[in-house]
This record gives structure tokens, C-alpha cells and sequence, in this order.
């Protein structure tokens, strides 16, 4: 086991060095750099490239870069002056974690629940209604429903806050918006996978054991059903606590998401690569969690047996 | 059964969404406004994040309208006029080339602190200062030899500003500049500067509110988790004129969700998203904001047709304004036939009411569009208007996407040409495009830093790195170097009216439109200035009436 995750660590922090190197050299080749806008001048460009070193061999700025990055240091932001692409992903990341948070514990439970009740009432009423919730939610874009649950709870029937992320209150409108598509999407792969391990066999024996429905539903089918929702779960969380570009800007939440648009629009390279790792290393790290979960979940997959 | 446990289950779901509730990362914001705890509180939101608050290396509307709150010039300009700020009184040189500014000594920063020449002396240096690196370094090219240190020419000391006591700052200036008083107190690049904050915070100074002391009215106490709170700075020196208690700024990205907010209370000035200013007919106001659009028209391109007067006259002629507006943006702009924004100060008036410029009718002049375009193709042996292709450059911003394809259907339908749309990037566009002169016919727009017609004739000075259509016409060249030496104030805005005519005339660029911004703000809120060169919202001297 020790040494399978060393094992993995360690391929992980050389896919986060291929990937770090590769943005590097790949965003200088976009057009532009980060120093345009209509009022810059030629000689005062020249000044800011020379200020973040840009007029240095591109080879040396890519060191420089990566002794950095050993530190944790992910340089200052072009666009944002005088402040660090750390200071900005600090202040931005408890508030986009915290909505993931919310967002995914309200996603797997509710999830979670409706896949299973839609599986063992298949072809009656409720699971009809399950699967009208699960494709509702994968089909609705979240910032239509983003958008439609601030008109109604905020503006119209005046329950919540229209927007910011100040309190309780503020967090249940955008946790919904963005729990709504993970919940449809978790609620229809527990179906499937539910309605998949009710054939088999081990559920038949359990059956003829005479166990309760209960108990067969709680102990053997839920165990086997919930294994391609944890697959799904690495790269959802990743991206879910990370933040989302259009849930907070509508919910106008001081979250991380828009710096990924935002960077790659403004060519600020430090917050584009700052964002890839920080991103990267994330999803690494959850699909790493992943893989060991199975091993708990599942005895089959127990690694040392590998 | 079935229900019972479907119901546990459900309210276990609930417990623990509620449970990871109970925690929110603090904002520190208490979200209500103040009201009904006596205080005066202003909330507003933007939709582009301040990009800075370091006074020297603002480069944006929403960067400088932050200065101007929590900065004191020498001067202060509100709503274009020009009233003494640190500065009590001064005098200018026979010449218009030297300023020497006293000022008052019951200035204070908001550490108590007194405000001295010399903060203002290693303000403008460092802007100056190619080290500092600032984006709007150029706003200094106004003092002596602010260009040559700027390029790194010259030694910073040889900057045209001395402090010769702490109350007398002198300083001189490249050029006689009409609008000097006016910029630097609408400018926080010339916003004074405390060495020694400077100096200890180092590249950390003004990364955050706590990290700077502040000279102007208003001092900022918070600027984090896109909120900007402005308290009252009681060392003020005119404290007695500022009635606000507080300002909360927010940046909240999309318009629409800032209209919802105004809707529901919780914010007291809201710019109207423009797909929404027809429902707000009834209620809005609105101001200009200073943008100007128009298409820059390259005059050296490739493409000869546009190296052709006639045919870039017969361009101008065949736009129907009126129906563009309409067309592109629902008709909430004003159409425009000209370069310099009407509303520019101009001999004791504005710009628009003081000359009349001869240009194309609003509606077009089909006939006259016409008259170019044969000639035009017969200068250039061209025998079909429908051989001409031309080509406009335009970002991938919706409302600029729009734009072009009503410019498109318009003028190929009245002259028969071709015209196709080419799309980048926005920073393409400023990139590499117009610096490189890489287009034919461009779509672009410029706003005023100062409150004088140059800032926008210089697009088309035949050295000014800002000429993208590469225009050169030594009348123009001539005018502009001249007006930039005369002192007799009304002779040189004749001047500069003349070269804002004599590029009509030349069909060197097509205008198009000039910005209205509509707006809603709370009944009892007054005293809210807008301007439009460097800022528009400025509300320094608001005041909430109950």
C-alpha cells in the first residue's frame, strides 16, 4: 500500500512538472502579451517587460520561474499589480471551497438518495420522477438556473440574498445552482449502477437468505452501486471546489473562478500558470484520494493485492 | 416504510448541507447599509475589478475613481471644474511653462502627518521612473524632460519638479498646457506619495488598504473579497464638505446581477446593462461618459482602395448614423460625425456649443457617397464597385461583433462593395493589430485622459505611437506642434478645431458613435458628480437625504 501511493506521488509531481512546463512555453505563443491596452505606449511597455524580467532569454525566465515555484512562490500578477498570484489565490480559495463544499455534500446525498429510491422503485411513479429531476438538472446550463433562482427566491419573493457571500443565507442560492447538475448527474449513475448489481448474483443469494430489503439495499447493493460514483468524484471535486466562473459571477461571489478566464483573456502569464498548477496539483491530489477509497470500499480492489 | 425512510433520509441530507452552513469564510461585511443607524453610507458596484490601488500605476476608469476618493491633488476637479485641492493658490509663468503651486499648511494624511512638496515631488518622479514600471507613465510626459526619463534618456533628478520649501512645490513643464490644472486634479498619477510608506512596504506598498495612508478625503479600510470600503478621513483638510460616513464599492461582474442587487436594495447606484435601458426608459439618467467609437481606417494598407480619399469619403458618406444606432445599439448612443468629443471644455463653454464642424449628414448622403465612389474608381481604373472588397478588424466582444456586421450590411448595401469581418482578440487588437498597422479598416474607440481636443487628435499625429492608421498629413502635424506652444488659449482650440475639420475632409477615419451610460440611483442620494475624461462616477460629495 506505502508503496503504491509513493508511487503515485511521485508520478503526480512529475505530471505537475511536465504540466507546468508546458503552460510556460505554451502561453508565450499566444498573441499578444500581458502588457496590452489601448493607452500603453511602446517605451512604457518596454519598461514593464523589463520590470517582470520578460526582456531576459526565455530559457533563464523559465528557470527563474521554476526555482520559484520549489518555494511556493507563484510570482505577482501582470494585471493585477503589487499583488502576489498567492495572495490572490488565498483570499479567492475559502470562498470557492467552502460553496463546493456546500454544493457537493448537498450533490452526493441528494444524489445519492435519489438514485437509489429511483432504482428500487423502477418504472413506478417516484422513479419517474428521480429521473425527471436528473435530467432536468443535466440539461438546464447552471447559469440559466443560477439566473432563475435569483429572480424567484431573491428578487420576486424577496427569501434570500440576491447575491454576495456573506452569511448562511447567502450560500444556499449559488450551493443549489451548483449542486443542481453533480446531484442529476450522481442520482442517474447510482441508478444505473443500482439497477446493474441488482442482477447479480450475490443479491439473489442474499435474497434467498431471506435478508430484509433493507438490509440487502443498505449492505450489498449500495456498497457494490457507489463504486462509479467515486470514479466520477476525483475530477467533480476538483472542479467543484475550485471554483466555478459562472455560478460566481452571477452570484457575484469573490470566488477563484473567473481568474481562469480572466488570466488566459489578459495574458498574465503568472496567474495562468499559478492557476494550471494550483488546479492540477488539486485534481491530482483527488483523484489520488480516489484510488485509495476503492480499496476501502471495495475489498477486491485492495491495492496490496494488485 | 417506504416513506419513512425516504423521509430520514432526506432530512439527513438537509442536516448536513446545514451543517457545513454554519461556517462561512468571513467577509467582514455586515451587508446591511447603515440605514437606520444614522450613519450616511454610499453602495456601488463596478464591473471591471480595480487593477491596482497604487495611485502611480492606475490604468483604468475604475483604478483612478478610486484614487480620486482617497487622494488629494494639488487641484481637485469635480465634474470639470478645477478647485484648489492641497494647493491653496498659485501662479503661472508669462510663458505657461512654469507653475509654482503654495500649498496649505493645515494639509494633513490620514496618519496626521502633514502634507509637504516633497510627497508631490517623489510622486511624479516615480512615475516617471522607468524602475517603477507604471502603465500610465506617459501622463507624465507634461513636466520636463518626463519623456526622456521615461525612456531612460536621462537621469530621474532632471524631472521638471522641485520642492522648494514644504509649501512651495515649483514646476515646469515641456510645454504651455491649458489642461494642466484640470489633469492633475482628476489624475491619481499625480496624487501625492509618502516616501517612507513607499519605501517600507516596498513592492507589497498599497497591495492592500492597510498597506498606504491617504491624503484625500475618504481613506480605504478594507479592500478585500472584491469590497473596497472609503471611511471619512477626519484629517481631511475640507472635512467639513464631505458628508458621507462611508462608501462600499463592489465588484460584481455581470450587470445584470448588479441591477437585481439595485433591485432589491442592496446597492444605491447601478449602471443599466444597455440590453436593458429600454425597460428603464421611464427611470434612468444618464451621462457621457467621454468614449468615442469609430473605425480607424488604414491609410497605408495594402489594400489600395483605401489609400483613395474619395473612397474613404464615399465610406463616410454612405453610413446612415441614425440607422447604424439603431441597428447596433438599440439606439441608446448618440450617433457621432466627428473625432472630439462634444462635451470637452472649450473657451469658457463646451467643444460642441462653441464650433460647428462641416461633416456628413447623420442619415448619410447617398448621392454624394456615390459621387466619391465613382470617382474614387475611376482614379483608380476600377470598373465594378462589386470588385472593391474591403476588410474591417473587430474583437470578439459581442457588442463589437455587432457593430461590425451592421457596418457590414449597411455599407455594402449603399455602395455595392464588398466588406468582410475579420474577428481577434481584445489583445490582439492592441497587441499586435492596430501597433503593427496589421488591418484594413478597424473598429475601435478612445477616451479622453484630459479635458482637451488633443487627446483625441493626437491619434492621427504623424509620430504619435497611438497612430494606427498611420495618417500623415504635415498640415495636421504642423497644427498640433504649434498648438502645443501657443498660450493664447482660444487661438490654439481654433487650431485644434481645424485639425479635427481637416480630417473629416480627408475622410481619415469613420466616427461613428459617442457613449451614453445610463444609470438609477436611490432618491436620497444627491451630490453624485460624472466626468468624463479619467472618471465618471464621482461621489466624494454625495450625501443620503433622508
Amino acid at each position: 500500500m506505502l508503496k503504491y501511493v509513493t508511487k503515485r506521488v511521485v508520478a503526480a509531481i512529475l505530471t505537475l512538472f511536465a504540466l507546468v512546463t508546458i503552460v510556460f512555453f505554451l502561453v508565450r505563443l499566444m498573441p499578444g502579451d500581458p502588457f496590452t491596452s489601448a493607452k500603453l505606449t511602446k517605451e512604457v511597455a518596454a519598461n514593464m517587460n523589463a520590470y517582470y524580467g520578460f526582456d531576459k532569454p526565455l530559457i533563464q525566465q523559465y528557470f527563474t520561474y521554476m526555482g520559484n515555484l520549489l518555494h511556493g512562490n507563484f510570482g505577482y500578477s501582470m494585471k493585477y499589480t503589487n499583488k502576489t498570484v498567492n495572495y490572490i489565490i488565498g483570499q479567492t480559495f475559502p470562498f470557492s471551497a467552502d460553496l463546493g463544499i456546500r454544493a457537493l455534500v448537498l450533490a452526493v446525498s441528494l444524489g445519492l438518495v435519489l438514485g437509489i429510491i429511483a432504482a428500487r422503485n423502477r418504472g413506478k411513479k417516484l422513479d419517474f420522477f428521480c429521473v425527471l429531476i436528473a435530467i432536468i438538472g443535466t440539461s438546464i446550463p447552471d447559469f440559466i438556473m443560477g439566473a432563475l433562482l435569483q429572480y424567484f427566491f431573491g428578487i420576486k419573493w424577496g427569501l434570500l440574498p440576491v447575491a454576495k457571500y456573506l452569511g448562511f443565507e447567502y450560500t444556499i442560492l449559488p450551493a443549489c445552482a451548483l449542486a443542481f447538475y453533480t446531484l442529476a448527474s450522481v442520482s442517474r449513475i447510482m441508478r444505473a449502477s443500482m439497477l446493474e448489481v441488482t442482477s447479480q448474483d450475490y443479491i439473489k443469494t442474499a435474497r434467498s437468505k431471506g435478508l430484509s430489503e433493507l438490509r440487502i439495499t443498505g449492505k450489498h447493493q449500495i456498497r457494490n452501486a457507489i463504486m462509479p460514483v467515486m470514479t466520477m468524484m476525483g475530477p467533480t471535486v476538483a472542479s467543484v471546489l475550485t471554483g466555478t466562473f459562472v455560478i460566481e459571477a452571477i452570484f457575484a461571489i469573490p470566488g477563484m473562478g473567473k481568474y481562469y478566464v480572466e488570466s488566459v483573456n489578459n495574458n498574465d502569464y503568472a496567474m495562468i500558470l499559478g492557476m494550471t498548477v494550483f488546479y492540477g496539483f488539486f485534481l491530482v491530489l483527488c483523484n489520488l484520494i480516489v484510488d485509495i477509497l476503492y480499496g476501502v470500499a471495495d475489498p477486491r480492489v485492495r491495492i496490496g493485492k494488485r | 416504510m417506504k416513506k419513512r425512510v425516504l423521509a430520514a433520509v432526506l432530512s439527513m441530507a438537509m442536516v448536513a448541507a446545514l451543517a457545513t452552513g454554519c461556517s462561512t469564510p468571513s467577509a467582514g461585511g455586515s451587508g446591511d447599509s447603515g440605514d437606520g443607524s444614522g450613519e450616511k453610507v454610499f453602495r456601488y458596484a463596478v464591473n471591471t475589478e480595480p487593477t491596482t490601488l497604487d495611485p502611480t500605476k492606475g490604468q483604468s476608469i475604475g483604478d483612478n475613481e478610486i484614487q480620486h476618493a482617497v487622494t488629494e491633488g494639488l487641484t481637485r476637479t469635480t465634474a470639470g471644474e478645477v478647485n484648489p485641492g492641497v494647493a491653496e493658490e498659485w501662479e503661472i509663468s508669462e510663458d505657461g511653462l512654469t507653475y509654482t503651486f503654495h500649498l496649505r499648511e493645515d494639509a494633513k494624511w490620514s496618519d496626521g502627518e502633514p502634507i509637504t512638496a516633497a510627497d508631490y515631488e517623489y510622486s511624479w518622479k516615480r512615475l516617471v521612473n522607468p524602475e517603477t514600471a507604471s502603465p500610465y507613465a506617459f501622463i507624465g510626459d507634461y513636466l520636463k524632460n518626463g519623456y526622456a526619463i521615461e525612456t531612460g534618456t536621462m537621469d530621474v533628478d532632471e524631472l521638471g519638479v522641485k520642492a522648494v520649501d514644504d509649501t512651495t512645490l515649483e514646476v515646469t513643464l515641456e510645454n504651455p498646457t491649458p489642461y494642466f490644472l484640470s489633469l492633475i486634479g482628476s489624475s491619481g498619477q499625480y496624487a501625492p506619495l509618502r516616501q517612507d510608506i513607499v519605501e517600507e512596504y516596498g513592492t507589497d506598498f498599497a497591495a492592500t488598504a492597510d498597506k498606504n495612508v491617504y491624503s484625500g478625503p475618504f481613506k480605504m479600510t478594507k479592500s478585500e473579497n472584491n469590497e473596497w470600503y472609503f471611511e471619512k478621513n477626519e484629517n481631511y483638510w475640507d472635512a467639513d464638505s464631505i458628508k458621507l460616513d462611508r462608501c462600499e464599492l463592489s465588484y460584481v461582474e455581470k450587470p445584470d446581477t448588479q441591477l437585481s442587487m439595485y433591485e432589491a436594495g442592496d446597492l444605491d447606484y447601478v449602471q443599466v446593462p444597455t440590453a436593458y435601458v429600454p425597460d428603464y426608459e421611464d427611470t434612468a439618467e444618464k451621462f457621457m461618459n467621454g468614449n468615442v467609437d469609430f473605425c480607424y481606417i488604414n491609410s497605408q494598407s495594402d489594400n489600395v482602395v483605401l489609400q483613395n480619399k474619395n473612397f474613404r469619403l464615399a465610406l463616410n458618406y454612405a453610413l446612415d448614423r441614425n440607422s447604424y444606432n439603431e441597428l447596433a445599439n438599440t439606439g441608446i448612443y448618440e450617433p457621432m460625425n466627428k473625432l472630439v468629443f462634444p462635451g470637452l471644455q472649450a473657451k469658457g463653454s463646451t467643444y460642441g456649443e462653441v464650433y460647428d464642424v462641416e461633416s456628413y449628414p447623420l442619415d448619410g448622403d447617398q448621392d454624394k457617397a456615390m459621387e466619391y465612389l465613382n470617382a474614387a474608381m475611376s482614379e483608380l481604373g476600377i470598373a465594378n464597385a462589386s470588385d472593391i472588397e474591403v476588410e474591417l478588424t473587430t474583437t470578439d466582444a459581442e457588442s463589437s461583433k455587432k457593430i461590425a456586421e451592421v457596418i457590414q450590411e449597411l455599407l455594402q448595401s449603399a455602395l455595392g462593395i464588398k466588406v468582410n469581418i475579420r474577428q481577434v482578440t481584445y489583445a490582439e487588437i492592441y497587441g499586435t493589430v492596430f501597433p503593427e498597422h496589421d488591418f484594413e479598416i478597424g473598429y475601435g474607440g478612445w477616451g479622453a485622459d484630459y479635458d482637451d481636443p488633443y487627446s483625441y487628435l493626437e491619434l492621427f499625429k504623424g509620430d504619435s505611437s497611438y497612430n494606427y492608421s498611420q495618417y500623415v498629413n504635415p498640415e495636421v502635424d504642423e497644427l498640433l506642434k504649434a498648438s502645443q506652444t501657443e498660450t493664447d488659449t482660444d487661438a490654439r482650440m481654433d487650431m485644434l478645431n481645424q485639425v479635427e475639420q481637416i480630417l473629416l475632409d480627408d475622410g481619415a477615419f469613420i466616427p461613428l458613435q459617442a457613449r451614453n451610460i445610463f444609470y438609477l440611483i436611490d432618491d436620497d442620494v444627491t451630490g453624485v458628480n460624472f466626468y468624463y475624461c479619467s472618471l465618471n462616477i464621482d461621489w466624494v460629495y454625495a450625501d443620503i437625504t433622508e
